[in-house]
């Protein structure tokens, strides 16, 4: 029985940690690689889901079709928000882009308050719910989806700028932006791409974790200081580092929640943090650490 | 001259441009959460007093004035409400306050309401040392958890055939508070608590606590959750797989509810105050002209709203003025007929005489299997 306990619990804690991960994944991205430090995340998430319930409520498409729609509105969002508001900060270290980043996220909440309101909505799922039952070990059809779309989503990222020549332009405009555009990168295309791909990851995990759970207005908050810890805890902009991270934070929580008490549970991810900036302030998996 | 006045203030930024005209209508000022985690909840309310409002205007207002409602958002929080509160009374001059939803912000909006002398009669706060603290300007025409224990208790022991109950709350107040008097309440009636878990606001992944609950193998679940941590953690309950009865309160007999819980929905219980499908005739009046008006059907929080302004307008109706003392006087001799009941209040500001409901989901509906009226407590 014991056992049977201790198995249900880290199963809970994988899946929540590749949710983890994945809604971190595009704050990797921009915080990690870009060195924004984005406090509109949680509402590039939110306005995932938000537009997920829009899309398969109301258009009626069904749940990959609408992700497919999804993914590329928010990619013209983020490259417009690139290009039009955070162009206009870059270079000027990180307070501006704070500042900035902290003004969207307020505007984005209370335009889609203004919008669509304050409930809770449904994303329409992409199959079934009910549960399924692996032994004593409980999960269901959709959250084993979304683990499988989510590990796809985290691949896909990581072979974009690992394989890709727009990856290589990245890395090669993060390391050193004149060098870059002296070799002839167009790096004011490669900053709004980058955005542009972080926005839409983001949106992407708050679609797909909008079909388990629902989708609301005032969720970014939430999701965007868990975000932080997750990137804090892997090493920025470590797509190996977010998946560690992810899981570190969602087995550890599962635990203290399932073995001390389920109402403190948020503080586990903060005691998180303060232990790896005591003892690895660089992360678990930095890549900056080599080049610092 | 009164225009200039009006485009000077205009041009101030002020949303003063109401104070030009406090002689023509009599203000009442609201405090509830437009943003935040329980926005949703404080939007109903506000729904609900907008169309008590209406209603009044259009039978010709109060001591032959129109009703104008001057809406703050408090946020839930402590600070926010007073900040709310202190701007209402001092720039908006309200006759008298409603609000502030959560108990902890109510809390503190009542010794301002003192300060200031301004009447303040609270739709939803169901912390029960609100009522205790001796505040004569604070009324609360909404149950405490400790009325619903008593009431529904042994209904829900003996219907639902419990032995063994798993109690799960959100971690505030009223969730402790609910927890606390249903789980003694019931043990007295000889049902076993087996778990005790808080969860906090906003959580989305109950599988951990499942897992708890699971062990514990109860036969009853109580839950004391509003409408989107309770979705969600209902929905969980299924999916993990457990057929444990549930029941609980909060705002579930509602058609929001009922759509994002989806099936796990079907044949959970709730206690509630007010639910649309009560049975009686002035309930059928009010759920048409609000489904009329926002093409919804009203929950717990809709006629939360709709009962308090109700309440505090016809109060200072019979006051004959808006003199502070004469509103409280006239609140405290309050018999108010509200879709769910007579509103009375006792000497220390709590309302009692109204109906509450059980209700059982049953086909995506919220049917009252048992209605009793809320007593005063002793």
């Amino acid at each position: 029985m014991d056992l049977d306990l201790f198995l249900q619990f880290l199963t809970n804690g994988v899946v929540m940690g590749v949710f983890y991960a994945l809604s971190a994944l595009g704050l990797t991205l921009i915080f990690g690689l870009m060195r924004v430090v984005n406090f509109a995340h949680g509402e590039f998430y939110m306005l995932g889901g938000v537009t997920g319930w829009f899309v398969t409520s109301y258009l009626g498409l069904d749940f990959f079709s609408g992700l497919a729609l999804v993914a590329v509105a928010m990619a013209a969002f983020g490259w417009l928000v690139d290009r039009f508001l955070i162009e206009r900060v870059r270079g000027q270290g990180e307070e501006p882009g704070i500042l900035l980043t902290i003004g969207l996220s307020i505007f984005l909440v209370n335009a889609t308050l203004l919008v669509v309101g304050p409930a809770p909505m449904k994303v329409a799922g992409a199959v079934s719910e009910g549960p399924l039952f692996f032994g004593p070990i409980a999960v269901t059809k959709l959250r084993l989806v979304a683990v499988g779309v989510g590990i796809a989503l985290i691949a896909g990222a990581h072979l974009i700028i690992r394989r890709t020549r727009l990856g290589a332009a990245m890395r090669a405009t993060f390391q050193d932006p004149m060098a870059a555009s002296l070799a002839g990168i167009r790096t004011g295309n490669v900053y709004a791409a980058t955005f542009a791909l972080g926005c839409t990851l983001a949106a992407l995990s708050g679609m797909l974790l909008g079909s388990i759970y629902s989708a609301q207005a005032s969720v970014g908050g939430l999701i965007s200081l868990k975000s932080f810890v997750v990137v804090i805890l892997g090493g920025m902009g470590s797509f190996a580092g977010a998946i560690a991270g992810g899981l570190l934070l969602g087995v550890a929580e599962a635990f203290w929640g399932g073995y001390v008490a389920t109402g403190m549970v948020d503080v586990v991810g903060f005691v998180l943090v303060i232990l790896i900036l005591l003892f690895r302030p660089q992360g678990l998996f930095s890549i900056r650490a080599e080049r610092a | 001259m009164k225009r200039l006045v009006l485009g000077s203030l205009l041009l101030a930024g002020a949303a003063a441009p109401l104070s030009a005209q406090a002689q023509d209508t009599i203000k009442i000022g609201m405090v509830e959460p437009l943003t935040g985690s329980v926005a949703y909840n404080g939007k109903s309310v506000v729904e609900g007093a907008k169309l008590a409002v209406e209603e009044m205007n259009a039978a010709g207002g109060i001591l032959g004035k129109k009703i104008e409602l001057v809406i703050e958002d408090g946020q839930c929080t402590p600070a926010n409400s007073v900040n709310a509160v202190e701007k209402l009374v001092q720039k908006d001059k309200v006759a008298a306050l409603v609000g502030a939803f959560c108990s902890s912000a109510t809390a503190a909006i009542m010794p301002v309401a003192q300060k200031y002398k301004i009447p303040l009669v609270t739709g939803v706060s169901s912390q029960a040392s609100l009522t205790e603290q001796g505040n004569p300007y604070f009324f609360r025409a909404a149950e405490t958890d400790a009325l619903m224990a008593k009431a529904f208790a042994k209904i829900l022991a003996n219907d639902l055939k419990l032995t063994k109950v798993a109690y799960i709350g959100v971690n505030d107040d009223w969730g402790r508070g609910g927890v606390e008097e249903f789980s003694r309440d019931l043990s007295a009636l000889g049902a076993k608590s087996v778990l005790t878990e808080y969860f906090d606001h906003g959580t989305t992944d109950f599988f951990t606590l499942l897992t708890k609950l699971r062990a514990a193998k109860p036969d009853g679940v109580f839950v004391a959750a509003e409408t989107q941590d309770g979705s969600i953690l209902v929905k969980q309950i299924r999916e993990m797989g457990l057929d444990a009865k549930v029941f609980g309160v909060g705002s579930w007999a509602t058609a929001d509810f009922i759509n994002l819980t989806g099936s796990a929905a079907e044949g959970i219980h709730a206690a509630v105050p007010y639910a649309s499908s009560m049975d009686a005739p002035r309930n059928q009046t009010f759920v048409k002209s609000y489904e009329a008006k926002y093409r919804v059907k009203p929950g717990k929080y809709g006629a939360a709203g709709y009962n308090a302004l109700n309440i505090t307008a016809q109060a200072i109706a019979r006051a004959g003025n808006t003199d502070a003392e004469a509103i409280r006087a006239a609140l405290a001799k309050t018999q108010y007929e509200a879709p769910n009941g007579v509103y009375r209040f006792t000497e220390k500001g709590q309302a009692y005489g109204f109906d509450a409901v059980l209700v059982r989901i049953e086909g995506g509906q919220p049917k009252v299997i048992a209605s009793t009226p809320v007593d005063a407590p002793h």
